[in-house]
């Protein structure tokens, strides 16, 4: 059987640039991430964090790859939620500039056999992307109120492999 | 084993009624569907196509017709790389989340390894961005269709 990864592409008309600081800006994270914010000083081998806004814990990480509007890879340490027993997974972002758009993808892998964190990244992903496209695109983020229960409920897969 | 299927989800902020059109209308399809429009009767068990300039791309029958919430129909590729291969089945589910709509489409019964589900796989992303950018900001998006999409071959 092989190893749960998430993979999920989208297409956002913008350019790599902006696309990448969305991806690294604390402020504009924010923004399309429910409150939820990115922090790190981008260096290779800089501490990484993800400040959950709804939640005492965090997920905390190492920057692996900082390439510019190209390559973003960060370790993630989930400790919400009871997360915290499990080793640390991978996020990698690679965006492409095709025609007057970016395809962003992302790979979420390094996951332990039964993780509990894939279940829920696979819920998470397809929602802030989503709402990182609306940002990029019109400046406005997916009004998602429910965005907590979205990502605590339900079995199903959405984009997992 | 379990067969491959493609799942894959997407949040847009629309109505509703207005997705429903978007999907089924043949008018909002040629414009985020790389050009490709669709004709039906969109009654279940009815026959519907996709046609780009009167080439025909995709044809099936409609399996589920339930507006506003679950579309299905069957998905025979006018490809002729993939001709030999089964008729696979596409499946949106649509669910209100306030303001917004999670929109979920499973494609299954593909092939496994075959042209179909390689194609799909890099098909529905570019599909289902720019329909939600047509949604959010009345502009699709100009994609690439994937390869196999441009030596369509009228279907039977």
């Amino acid at each position: 059987m092989s190893k749960p990864e998430f993979v999920y592409v989208i297409y956002i008309a913008s350019t790599p640039e902006k696309v990448f600081e969305a991806l690294t800006d604390a402020k504009m994270s924010e923004r399309y991430w429910h409150g939820n914010y990115v922090e790190s000083d981008w260096k290779v081998g800089s501490p990484f964090a993800l400040r959950l806004s709804r939640h005492d814990k965090e997920v905390t990480g190492e920057v692996l790859e900082y390439d510019p509007p190209r390559r973003l890879a960060y370790t993630f340490r989930a400790a919400h939620d009871g997360h915290a027993s499990e080793k640390p997974s991978r996020v990698t972002f690679e965006l492409e500039r095709q025609r007057d758009q970016v395809r962003l993808t992302i790979v979420h892998d390094g996951f332990e056999p039964g993780s509990k964190v894939v279940e829920k990244i696979s819920l998470g992903w397809p929602l802030i992307l989503s709402s990182l496209k609306s940002f990029v695109e019109n400046g406005t983020v997916l009004h998602a109120p429910w965005h907590d229960e979205e990502t605590a409920t339900s079995k199903e897969s959405a984009g997992a492999k | 084993m379990s067969k491959p299927e493609f799942v894959y989800t997407t949040y847009i902020e629309t109505s509703a009624e207005k997705l429903w059109q978007a999907l089924t209308d043949g008018d909002f399809t040629e414009r985020y569907w790389f050009g490709h429009r669709v004709t039906s009767e969109w009654k279940a068990g009815s026959v519907y196509r996709f046609a780009k300039e009167g080439a025909p791309s995709i044809e099936g029958k409609v399996l589920v017709f339930d507006p506003t919430k679950r579309l299905a129909y069957s998905w025979d590729s006018c490809s002729p790389e993939a001709k030999r291969e089964r008729t696979s089945r596409v499946t949106f589910d649509m669910e209100p989340r306030g303001k917004v709509i999670k929109l979920t489409v499973t494609h299954d019964e593909l092939d496994e390894g075959g042209v179909t589900f390689r194609n799909i796989s890099g098909g529905w992303p570019m599909v289902l961005a720019s329909l939600k950018s047509l949604m959010e900001t009345g502009h699709a998006l100009e994609v690439d269709p994937p390869s196999a999409t441009q030596q369509e071959a009228a279907c039977a």
